[in-house]
């Protein structure tokens, strides 16, 4: 039931996620974070299968920064993205996959160009100007082909993506409360109030 | 001596017609024996009747062979997937609905009529099972006439929608599938109706039915308000179900757009919503890559020169 | 719904006089839901061979990794560039390889074979997900929409087409073939090879 919407704009990329942790018909908690900064300009909103979604982001994250660390460079956005679509489709094919949706957003600082890529559980990469994940794409991609600019800025952008959220809360049944919104462009990753 | 031959030959007219009756075991001869009331046969005694599989339980039989959903490869395939959409404002109800037809992954047609023109004031929207919707809708049709013919005055939406509903609750569990908008303007202005097989009526501003709904709902929400000019709420129609025909598999073709005004409904028009992509109703496609075409998210630094222009 | 059908897309291979052509459409989705229009589904493996491989798309991913991965390794150990014939070889063993747990992936090889005597002639062939290799000396299709390809191709292929006259067919073929099948589209990109040169372009295709 998670949500989550990811849009670039003119040199940055928005994440967003909701932020209600929910066991059966219970919202265990109402602000858990599942956005997670891997390296300075890469930030990755992870959702799916409780347990799988913190166990798969803490092992990118840790390898992430251990590449940082060994090569004082961090992995850029569409090398970062191949390896850890890579992590999910060896995992599919494994014993117990791990069933993780994800929403890779990255700001390259040598070509100045933000990137966000797809990535579903079995493995699947698509590099897009926006997406989103859970049933609240079923409703904000129409609505994003309609509005997004790839040139907006990040008020504009966050317009937008207020739209999104609109939207899901009139439509979707079982709508989530709240949303994190996190940013990155070439100063790097920060928290939005949204 | 005519009469004395076509007794006793075996082929001909007559034959046929003394065969028919013999069939039938009805010695008068009816109309409903040609099937000249374009299959409103059954009603013409004024209560629908269905003949019915010779099974204990009709309806289970029914869903065993056509239910899709529950078993893919079952025998009978009805044609799934559709986006229809009806909305009221100050000028009157817009109602747009796609034209596609698929059976699995095939798309049977691209040409389908999803919109029922039930008389001159009142439409009806197709998802669902065609055949279902096409049938009783015309049936609606024909008791909406009657109702004139007996009151003197046009029957209101909410009445009509009413009838439909009442009717397919009677069939409710027999496997019918209708998923349907009665939109119409009557003495209390503009006015759409959602009504289902499931028996649910519901009388409201904005509908979107079908597969494709969520997309359509995606758009119509954020451009919808009750203060639409005519052409805003037709573009915004239109954008609707090319919406839902560009991101859903099972809706796109073309678009049929309607407007229904104190005077009646109109057709607008029958858009391709491939043409709506790349050049769009005037000249500007509602494509994404189209609209932004040339646009970029880079962000690379002013230029040298730039900077010291500024100094 | 089969794992085959879970991402669409479609891939066909024509062989014309002296040439080859590949086409794939460029959707990529989840079922009903179209995600993005851009997923290539046809990569080069050298400069004379091109491998389509429709299916799932994160094996059509993984598996682009494996060969491009397998054929480098060829050619720095063969120190020269793989044949078409060759590498329809690997692809069957690659895939042969997961018999008990396969790639959802069918794959089609498109081109320009290397003779003894030093010219070249067109080479198509296809396998199943397990690596059954098909050649064919007409052409070959798989994906969501290859029952609607078999019925266009086998109406529209015609022996000895020029390279001209084998891009409209295949283009026409893919078009037409995937405006019936609601699982493929949202563009087509066709790659037509003869023995010097390349060309590759993206068509405009119905976009819902």
């Amino acid at each position: 039931m998670d949500i989550s919407f990811a849009l670039t704009g003119k040199g940055y990329v928005i994440v967003a996620a909701d932020t209600t942790a929910a066991h059966s018909i219970i919202k265990v908690k109402l602000d858990e974070d599942k956005i997670k900064t891997l390296s300075p300009h890469l930030l990755m909103a992870y959702t799916g299968e409780p347990g799988d979604t913190v166990q798969f982001a803490e092992y990118i994250e840790r390898n992430i920064r251990l590449y940082q660390i060994r090569n004082i460079y961090a992995l850029r956005p569409p090398s970062a993205a191949s390896w850890i679509r890579r992590s999910l489709a060896d995992s599919l094919r494994s014993r117990k996959p791990y069933s993780v949706n994800l929403l890779l957003g990255g700001y390259d600082t040598s070509t100045h160009t933000p990137h966000l890529y797809w990535i579903d559980y079995l493995g699947t990469l698509a590099s897009v100007p926006f997406a989103a994940h859970g049933y609240g794409s079923y409703f904000a991609l129409s609505l994003l082909d309609r509005y997004h600019d790839p040139e907006a800025s990040l008020e504009e952008g966050l317009a937008t993506l207020r739209r999104c959220i609109d939207e899901v809360s009139k439509r979707l049944i079982v709508s989530p409360g709240k949303y994190k919104v996190k940013v990155v462009d070439k100063d790097g990753v920060r928290e939005l109030d949204f | 001596m005519n009469s004395f031959v076509s007794r006793f030959a075996s082929t001909g007219h007559d034959v046929e017609l003394r065969k028919a009756r013999e069939a039938f075991g009805d010695e008068d001869e009816s109309l409903e024996m040609w099937g000249s009331q374009a299959g409103f046969g059954p009603l013409s005694k004024g209560v629908p009747s269905f003949s019915v599989p010779a099974v204990p339980d009709p309806s289970a039989f029914l869903r065993l062979h056509t239910d899709d959903h529950a078993d893919p490869s079952c025998r009978i395939k009805i044609k799934h997937g559709t986006t229809t959409l009806a909305f009221r404002f100050r000028g009157g109800v817009i109602v747009a609905v796609d034209s596609r037809a698929t059976a699995g992954s095939y798309i049977a047609s691209g040409t389908v009529k999803k919109v029922i023109e039930i008389n001159p004031y009142l439409l009806g929207t197709m998802a669902g099972g065609a055949a279902d919707c096409q049938y009783w809708e015309t049936y609606l049709g024909i008791q909406c006439r009657l109702h004139e013919l007996r009151n003197r005055e046009r029957i209101s939406v909410s009445a009509a929608s009413k009838y439909l509903s009442n009717l397919v609750y009677s069939y409710k569990g027999m496997g019918l599938s209708m998923g349907t908008m009665i939109c119409g303007w009557d003495k209390t202005g503009p006015a759409v109706f959602y009504v289902d097989s499931d028996g649910t009526r519901l009388k409201g501003d904005v509908f979107s039915v079908g597969s494709g709904s969520t997309f359509a709902y995606g758009v119509l929400d954020q451009g919808y308000h009750w203060d639409l000019t005519d052409e805003e709420a037709q573009e915004l129609g239109r954008r609707s179900i090319y919406a839902a025909g560009h991101r859903d598999a099972y809706s796109g073709n073309t678009i049929n757009l309607y407007h229904v005004k104190e005077d009646g409904w109109k057709f607008i028009g029958n858009y391709d919503v491939s043409e709506m992509h790349y050049e769009g109703p005037a000249g500007v496609g509602y494509g994404y890559e189209i609209r932004t075409a040339g646009k970029s998210s880079a962000n690379p630094p002013p230029e040298p020169e730039s900077q010291t222009a500024q100094t | 719904m089969s794992i085959m059908e879970y991402n669409g897309g479609s891939v066909i291979a024509m062989v014309g006089k002296n040439c080859v052509a590949i086409a794939s459409d460029l959707r990529l989705g989840v079922q009903s839901l179209g995600i993005a229009s851009n997923f290539q589904k046809i990569f080069p493996v050298t400069d004379r061979i091109f491998v389509g491989l429709p299916g799932l798309a994160t094996d059509v991913t993984t598996l682009h990794e494996q060969f491009r991965y397998r054929v480098n390794m060829y050619t720095i150990k063969e120190e020269r560039e793989i044949e078409p014939e060759t590498f329809a070889a690997l692809v069957s063993s690659t895939l042969y390889e997961r018999r008990f747990g396969p790639y959802f992936i069918e794959p089609v090889i498109a081109g320009m074979q290397r003779t003894p005597s030093g010219s070249y002639k067109p080479f198509i062939a296809a396998t199943d997900l397990i690596g059954c290799l098909n050649f064919a000396k007409d052409f070959v299709v798989a994906g969501t929409a290859s029952d609607k390809l078999f019925g266009v191709a086998e109406g529209l292929w015609e022996e000895d087409l020029g390279p001209e006259d084998l891009f409209e067919t295949i283009s026409q073929t893919m078009l037409n073939a995937v405006d019936r099948d609601t699982n493929s589209g949202w563009g087509v990109v066709v790659h037509l090879l003869t023995k010097d040169k390349v060309i590759t372009r993206t068509l405009k295709g119905r976009m819902d």
